[in-house]
Parts: C-alpha cells; structure tokens; sequence
C-alpha cells in the first residue's frame, strides 16, 4: 500500500512539474488561418488571420523586416496565445517576392510547427484586399488552387513543393500559383525565376 | 509472472517493432550527401550483417533452447559475474541510447515546454510495470502495437503518396566511402535486437530460423519505404529539421485530414516503452534476478539517473547517443561473447550439463 | 447420531433457538408399539398441501403391525410415501441443511435414517426474460432464485448425461448451497479442481448473492479491473459456454449465474449474433468494438485535444468548440469531469427511483440540467455531446461498463494533465495489464494475445455455422494456458 501511495505521488507530483500545466488551451489559443504579406508604405506588412466563425476576418496586422520578426512580435505583443501550426494559406504579394520569398520560406522550414502542406501563392495587392474583407475568399482561394494543381500538375501550390524548387540545384525556375483581381478573381501558373 | 513457454514467432514479431522503431527516431544517421539507391544498398549491406549477428544466439538455441545467459552461467560459473556486469552495461547503455532521442524529439518537435527529464520519469515508471510483468506479457502487448504500427504505416505512407516528386530527385548512386561506413553503422543498429534475443529466448518454443530472417526482411522493408518517402515526398525539406521520419507524418495529408504525426508520437512512445521495457527484463535477467521488483527500479533509477546526466551534460548525451560506439558494442554482446560460448557447448561436459538443465 | 426421536427435537430446537418458523409436527403411527415420529419442516418454505397428500396422509393410516422403529423407517421409505424426491439422510448437520432447503424431514423414534421429501413450495419469482440480457431472437427464459428451478432450465436445453450438477455449500452462517455445472467430457479435470479448492477456501461468513463469489474466482496477483469471471442470467448462454469447457457456478438465491474461465472477446458476444446472419452479425461486433473504444477514450481525447493540440480539431468543429468553451466559466478538463460525474449520478438515481419516476428522471436531467445548463453557459454543447456520446456507447458493452467508467475519468484526468502523451502511455499500461490477467489460468486477453487464426473465426466476425462447427473450442486448449 505504501508503494503505491509512493508511486501515485511520483507520477503526480512527475505530471504537475513537467510543464504540461502551460498548455495551449482551446478557448485560449488563437489560431491563425491565413497570412498575406503585402507593402505598406514601403514597409513589409505581415496580417495574421486568426481563425473565427465571424462573416469579417479577424486580423492582426504586423509590420516587420521578415517572418520570424512578424512571428517574435506576435506571441511578444500582438497575439500572446499564436499557434501557427494549423496555418493553411500563406499569400504573397507578387512584387515582394526578391525581398520575402527566399528568407520567409527558409525560417519556415526550420520550424516544426508550420504544416509542409500548407498553400502558398502569389497574389496582387487587391486580392489581398479582397481577401482582407470576407473569410469565404479563404475557400474559394484553396479550391482554386487545388484545381489549378489538377490541370496543371507542375504548378507548386503548397510549402513543401516551392521549397524543394527553391532548393534544388536541377532548376533554376518554377511554376507557383498567382491570383489576381480584376472584378473576378483569377487563377494562373506564375514561373518564379531562381536568383 | 508467467513461467508458460511462449512461441518464438511471438518474441520475434516484437523484436522485429523493436528494430523498425529505430528509423522513427533517425536523426541525421543516415548521410546527407548520398543518394536513395546508395542508403538503401547500405541498408541491405548493414541488415545482412545483422543477420550474421543472429548466427551465434541462434546456434544456441537450437542446440539447447536455452538463452545464452543460462547457457553462459552453466557452462562458465566463474565468469558470472563479468558477463552480468557487461550485459547490465550494455541493456544500460541500449536503453539510453534510444530513450535521449525519444525525450529529446518530443520536446522539440511536440510539446516544447515539457522537461525531457519528467517525461522520461513517467515512462521509465511505466516500463518497470511492464517489466514486472515479464517478457510474456510485453510480447501479447506486442500484438496490439504490430496493428498500430501497420495502420500507422498505412497512414503516413498513403498521405505522403501524393506529394512525391521523381523529377526533383533521381535514382542515381552516389555516395563516398565515409558515407558508406557511417550509413552501415547505422543499420547495424538493429541488431541489438540480437542481444536481446540472445537474452530473452530462454521462454520461447518452437523456433525456426526463418523467423529472424523475416523479422530482418520486414524491418528492411520499412526502412526502405521510409526512406523511400523521404527522399521522394519530403525531399531537401527532411534536411531543414530535425527527426525526419517526424516530418514525413507531419506532411502526410489523407484529403483534408492530417496531424498524423500524432500516430507517429503514438507509435514511437511505444515502441521506446516496448524496448525499455524489455531492455528491464534483459537486465535483471543479465543479473540473475529475472523480473525481481527490487531490482527491476534499481535499473530503472539507473536508466533515470543515466538520463538526467545525458539530458544536462552535452558530451554524455554525445556518448550515449553515438551510433559507432553502440554498433561495436553490440557486435560484442550479440555476437562475439555467444560466438564464444558457441564453441565451448560443444565440449561434451558442456553438453551433459546443458542438457540436464533443459530437461528440468 | 444418536436415534432418540425427543433428543433430535431438542437439539434442533436449541439450534434454532426455538425459532418461530421451526414446524415439528409430531405423530404417533398406527402400530402394537405406538411409535413416534415427527415431520420438521420450516414454515413457509414447503407446500402444506403437498406434504399432507404426499407424507401424513399415506402415512398416518398405514398400520405398522408390530414393527420396530428401524423397521418402520425402513417399510416408510419403500412403502408408504408417495414422494419421488426422497433422501436418505444420517445427521443433524444434513437435516438442517434440508429443512432450511425446504424440505420436510420425517424422523422416526429409534431409526437410524431419517427421510428428506422435497415438497418445497415457497414463492418464488417466476422463470422471465432476463432485463439485462435482452434478445431479438431466441428465448425468453431467463434464471430465477431457487437454484433447483436454474438446474431444470439448463437440464432442459442439455439432454446430455455428461452434464453434472455438483453441489458446495459456502458461507459459515449462510450456508450457500451452490452447484458447479459443467460438461464431463469437455471440461478440464485440473481446472474443475482450481475452482474447488477456490471455492473451498471462501471464507465469507453469508453469501447472499453470487457476486460475492466472484472475487474469489479472480486468479491471484492478476489485474482486477476487468472481471475474469462471467455473469449471465441466460440458460441459453450458460449452455453455450458450457460446451466451451467452461464451468457454470449456479448460487442458489441468485438469477445470475457465474461463469469460468471468462475472456475479453467474449464481452463482445452476444446471443443474437448466432442467430442473424454471419454479415449482420459480423458488422454488430464491429460496431461494439467501436462503441467500446468510443465509450473508453472519446472523453479523454476531447479534453486532450482541446487542452493541448486544438489544431488537430477539423477547423469547422473547431470554431464551435472554441468558441463554445470560450463562455464556459470552467477550464474543459474539468467541465467534463463534472458533466461525466453528475451523468452518473444521475444514472444511479435512474436505477433506484421507481420506474414510475424514471421518466421524470430522464426529463429533469436531459431537459432542465443538460439545456439549462448549456443555454445558460454554465457548460459548453460540444462537452456535452462528448459526454452522451461515451455514455450511450458504454452501454453497447454492458459487462465492461464498471472498467469502461473508470477507466474514462483515468484518460480524462491523464488527458487533462499530459495530453495525448498521457493517454498513449496510460493505454500502453491498460493493455499490458489485460494482457496479464488470467482467468483461471487462462489468458484473458486469449485469441488477439496470444494471438490463434483458429478463434478468431468468433472474435471481430462471426464465421457462419458450418465453419464454426468443424472444430470445438475448449477453453483449456487455449494457447499459454496455465492449469
């Protein structure tokens, strides 16, 4: 009995100290969809959408030098309680692309809380914000480019594929996926030349 | 605990979980300058020398169906005491050598504020319950984690399906000498395994030698499709972090469903709970206290304590965790002591007094 | 034992401490001698109408001549009594044992043997269907109390001289009487006498039900959580088991008969899979099994989940769930706790109220606490789901509903506190302490581990009939059977 009552306080006193108590819970965490990184001003703008049932996006709009910047002062100030692990769409302003896309999509890669499959493209300034004004855009985006994909199968749509093109010595450009707005919304293949 | 004899089809099948488990936490072992055709010939190469190994446990067996450490004591008396040091040495260092990586991939890829130090506590408590209950009961519990790992399996390999990409990366060979040896040595890993049969197959009955054969097929077989999924769906990406099999589940997608890396989590924490455990029961039984509570938590506050030092200190983790040093020192216990024994059951005394002892 | 007729009586009498239900009925038989007798029996546990055609009336006009006591005895037994059911019994301890079993016992002055006639004829409750163990199909007979009653209903449906009733007594005071039921032919010898010497050691002082038995057929140093040792109120079933080698263990007094050995897969049998088709059947099992894992880990996982990695929730439920929880005043692990906690009391009031209030029960708790208690957002919809959802699947498997219960608030409280690391490691411990377990020496965890192709015909799927029949299952052929 005495054992027991020994391992039973081990295992408590084990479970109380081991850090599960800090955990992300659910009513807390905010969970972050989408990010567009679009130019304001000059200056790189990263938006957090965080996941709501709300008709209008909830947003946080972040200005910094890169995404691990936008990330570090997100948790610091902006969203205490960020978990980016469930981020499905990552949208890129087309012409920052020299100044994000290689440096943004390398600190992703080292962070094991990004899902590989998450969709990246490219966009114009007013996709993002048409995108900024309804969360259905979110959908309609993916299916979009899950169907683009389908049509055309080298099309990169997701992290894990634009990252290996950006990695590989074999090419030296690839095909994302670019949407525009001009009274529709539109979907092409966009070649990305490797610098 | 059960004295029942148990089939050997049986404690292979575990053996085998056991082996596989080791590419659920490969962690750069593998080299990142050579090609897919290139790791998989080592593979082959490293599991052929595996079954090698297998040789000398299973020539005992056969001959006595006894496990080597009865066979050791009987034959060598006064040389109980070295060999229990050895083997406690090596079940020590074997259970570290997969219990600091386990600890240390769950921190950082799953849960990053937890101490590796209490989560290793919890299930170093687990284990010595398993432990408890001997080698019978963890070979049923086997069973169950033989459905989960193929269902498992099943998941992660079918979600990586489609992002497999042959245009990024070919089937050429290429790799250098170094390459080779430190591939080879890692899957030569597996094999303790050996040691383990070697200890524990005292209890088992109707042993054949193709069931060695087919564990070390499977075992290659799941390493081939993992590194297989790797390269192919994963490709440079693997290379970015750390724990890649970790990142082949975390990428799996089956539609729109994924987190399969919690299978994984799932699949890996048993397994590491499956060989301590065993690892438990081979260590008191090296001590001649099979099973024995007092000392199965002796051992495992060894294994805590080992853990603590390797978790803080950076060179014992270094020690602990080196595939070289754990390759040579299974090649010893798994073969080169067995081997020896080998040879000297055949010395007719030997024989007389094997054979009483298998008769009682 | 000393054949002093007013000795006997005495005796008795002081051992029932002249008890108001102890009925001597002394007489004096027709003969040159005079000789007396008397009839005992315990008021209310025999047929007064039966024991007067039976017994006083063929007995009081019968002339003895100039008999002996002893001959008396000896002419009563082949002669006199229009009894079937008559025992030839020698001593004060057997004739207790009788009259308490509603018996009469004649004593005849200066006999050596004295004479058990069964005119029981207490009330009892009649032969019903058996509410726990409900069928579609089959029959609608289930056991009742007296134990005489639970033998003629499995005798009826096994017209077979290999099944034998075998008789204990246990309880110091009680004294039980109980019957180990089993086929000669299939059961094993070893293991009828495990179970003997079993029972032989209970040293309870009453056995009023056969639950108190049960402990005592658990094996030593095994895992007590799951029940080694089945209970059924179905003689169908119990005969079925039967020629599985098993043993039945009929305690008199109680509708439920125990059953050894008794194994997992067995939780997920039922009567009617042998009665529907092997397809139906087969999707029955399948559908139990995952009303079991539902039953045992939807709430724990829940809580895991929403305290740990809400991002493995599909992003629609999700919302809900977050959104839900967010107006909720208490932290998820707990508010499943209280809702798994309160749903059991509640159950435990359904069970004893009247069944008259029963539904008032169901409509305060489904209607007034559960909506209330939801609208006012006290608790969250989606706990809520969680917790009915685990419950009415914990039904499915009734036998495994205490360790299923138990076992539910252990994942939610491990969930809570370590996430889905706590219940993987918490599962990895459940199933090395079922593999563990025994009953009666043989693994209870028998056909998945140690795994045999050959039972598992009858495990997950049901195979039909004609592959079912070629080979007999024998409990004690298992594999790692220790007997």
């Amino acid at each position: 009995m005495r054992a027991r009552l020994c391992i039973v306080l081990i295992c408590l006193s084990a479970v109380m100290l081991s850090g599960c108590q800090s955990s992300r819970k659910i009513e807390t965490a905010q969970i972050i969809e989408n990010v567009t990184i679009s130019e304001r001003n000059g200056q790189t703008l990263y938006t957090f959408y965080i996941l709501s049932s709300a008709d209008t996006p909830l947003k946080t709009e972040i200005p910094a030098g890169s995404f691990e910047q936008a990330c570090e002062l997100a948790q610091n100030q902006y969203i205490p309680n960020i978990s980016l692990s469930k981020l499905e769409l990552l949208m890129i302003e087309e012409h920052l692309i020299d100044r994000v896309l290689k440096t943004d999509i390398e600190y992703i890669s080292t962070q094991p809380s990004f899902s590989p499959s998450a969709f990246v493209a490219l966009c114009d300034s007013k996709t993002i914000d048409k995108f900024s004004e309804s969360t259905r855009e979110q959908d309609l985006i993916e299916e979009q480019l899950i169907l683009l994909k389908k049509n055309n199968p080298d099309v990169s749509i997701n992290y894990l594929s634009v990252f290996n093109h950006f990695e590989s010595e074999k090419t030296n450009e690839f095909r994302v996926g670019t949407l525009s707005f001009d009274g529709e919304l539109k979907i092409s293949g966009k070649k990305v030349i490797k610098s | 605990m059960s004295k029942v004899r148990f089939s050997s089809k049986r404690l292979l099948l575990t053996l085998m979980l056991c082996a596989c488990s080791v590419i659920l936490l490969q962690n750069y072992d593998i080299s990142e300058k050579s090609s897919f055709v290139f790791d998989i010939l080592c593979m082959l190469f490293g599991l052929a020398i595996c079954f090698v190994l297998f040789i000398p446990s299973v020539i005992i067996k056969m001959r006595t169906n006894l496990d080597f450490l009865t066979v050791a004591r009987t034959v060598t008396p006064k040389l109980k005491i070295p060999l229990a040091v050895l083997y406690s040495l090596y079940f020590v260092y074997a259970a570290e050598f997969f219990l600091l990586p386990y600890t240390d991939m769950f921190s950082k890829k799953y849960y990053s504020d937890v101490t590796p130090c209490l989560i290793a506590l919890i299930l170093l408590s687990a284990c010595v319950y398993a432990a408890l209950k001997g080698v019978n009961v963890i070979t049923r519990f086997g069973i169950f984690l033989f459905v989960f790992a193929l269902i498992t399996n099943l998941l992660m390999f079918g979600g990586s399906i489609g992002t497999l990409d042959f245009e990024l990366y070919g089937f050429e060979v290429t790799g250098s000498v170094n390459d080779f040896i430190k591939n080879t040595v890692y899957f030569i890993i597996p094999a303790f395994i050996v040691t383990l049969f070697a200890c524990l197959s005292g209890k088992t009955k109707n042993f054949k030698l193709r069931q060695p054969l087919f564990a070390l097929i499977v075992t290659g077989l799941k390493y081939g499709l993992i590194m297989f999924f790797i390269w192919f769906s994963l490709g440079d990406y693997a290379s970015k972090q750390e724990y890649q099999t970790f990142i082949l589940a975390r990428a799996a997608r089956i539609g729109f469903f994924g987190g399969i890396e919690s299978l994984y989590l799932a699949l890996a924490t048993m397994s590491v709970f499956m060989i301590i455990s065993l690892v438990l029961c081979a260590v008191t039984k090296s001590a001649g206290k099979e099973s024995d509570i007092k000392y199965v938590i002796i051992f495992a506050v060894i294994l805590f304590a080992a853990h603590m030092c390797g978790s803080y200190l950076n060179s014992v983790k270094e020690i602990f965790t080196n595939n070289y040093i754990f390759a040579v020192f299974t090649v010893i216990t798994a073969a080169v002591i067995p081997m020896m024994y080998v040879f000297a059951g055949r010395k007719s005394s030997a024989r007389k007094t094997l054979h009483s002892i298998n008769m009682s | 034992m000393n054949n002093s007729l007013s000795e006997i009586l005495s005796d008795l009498k002081a051992d029932f401490s002249d008890s108001a239900d102890l009925t001597i009925r002394n007489l004096t038989l027709k003969s040159e001698r005079q000789i007396k007798a008397a009839i005992v029996t315990i008021e209310g546990l025999c047929d007064k109408e039966q024991l007067s055609q039976s017994v006083i009336n063929p007995l009081l006009p019968y002339d003895f001549k100039s008999m002996k006591g002893q001959e008396a005895a000896d002419k009563i037994l082949s002669s006199v009594m229009a009894s079937s059911d008559v025992v030839v019994i020698y001593t004060k301890k057997e004739i207790i044992s009788f009259i308490t079993s509603g018996f009469a016992v004649i004593i005849v002055d200066g006999a050596q043997q004295m004479f058990a006639v069964g005119v029981q004829g207490y009330s009892f409750r009649g032969v019903n269907e058996p509410e726990s163990e409900v069928v579609q199909r089959g029959s609608r007979e289930g056991f009742s109390e007296p134990l005489r009653v639970n033998m003629s209903l499995i005798r009826r449906r096994m017209k077979n001289p290999d099944l034998v009733f075998e008789q204990m007594t246990v309880g110091r005071e009680s004294k039980t009487q109980l019957m180990l039921c089993y086929l000669k032919s299939r059961v094993s010898p070893k293991l009828l006498g495990k179970l003997k010497k079993r029972l032989n050691s209970c040293n309870l002082d009453s056995v009023l039900a056969s639950g108190y038995l049960s402990e005592y057929l658990e094996d030593e140093r095994s895992s007590r959580l799951f029940s080694g040792v089945g209970i059924s109120e179905r003689p169908d079933t119990v005969c079925g088991k039967l020629t599985e080698g098993r043993i039945a263990v009929i305690v008199d007094g109680t509708p439920a008969v125990l059953i050894v050995p008794r194994l997992f897969v067995e939780e997920f049998q039922g009567v009617d899979d042998y009665s529907n088709r092997t397809y139906y059947a087969a999707f029955i099992r399948l559908t139990k099994y995952l009303s079991f894992f539902t039953a045992l880990f939807l709430p724990g996982l829940y809580v895991a989940l929403a305290q740990f990695h809400p991002e493995y929730f599909p992003t629609g439920i999700l919302i809900k769930t977050s959104e839900s929880l967010a107006q909720t005043p208490l932290p998820v692990t707990l508010e499943t706790l209280a809702i798994t906690f309160v749903y059991e009391i509640m159950k435990e009031a359904g069970l004893r109220i009247p069944k008259s209030l029963g539904h008032a029960v169901g409509i305060v708790g489904a209607l007034v606490i559960g909506e209330s208690a939801v609208n006012a957002g006290i608790i969250s919809s989606s706990t809520l789901m969680v917790v009915a959802t685990a419950a009415i699947c914990s039904y499915v498997t009734s036998p495994l509903y205490p360790p299923v219960t138990m076992l539910r608030f252990i994942f939610i409280i491990i969930g809570g506190l370590c996430g889905l690391w706590g219940i993987v490691i918490a599962t990895a411990v459940m199933i090395i302490s079922m593999c563990s377990k025994t009953s009666l020496g043989v693994p209870y965890m028998s056909s998945l581990a140690p795994f045999s192709l050959r039972t598992m015909r009858d495990v997950f799927v049901r195979a039909d009939w004609k592959s079912l029949s070629k080979h007999i299952i024998k409990v004690q052929r298992f594999k790692e059977t220790e007997v």
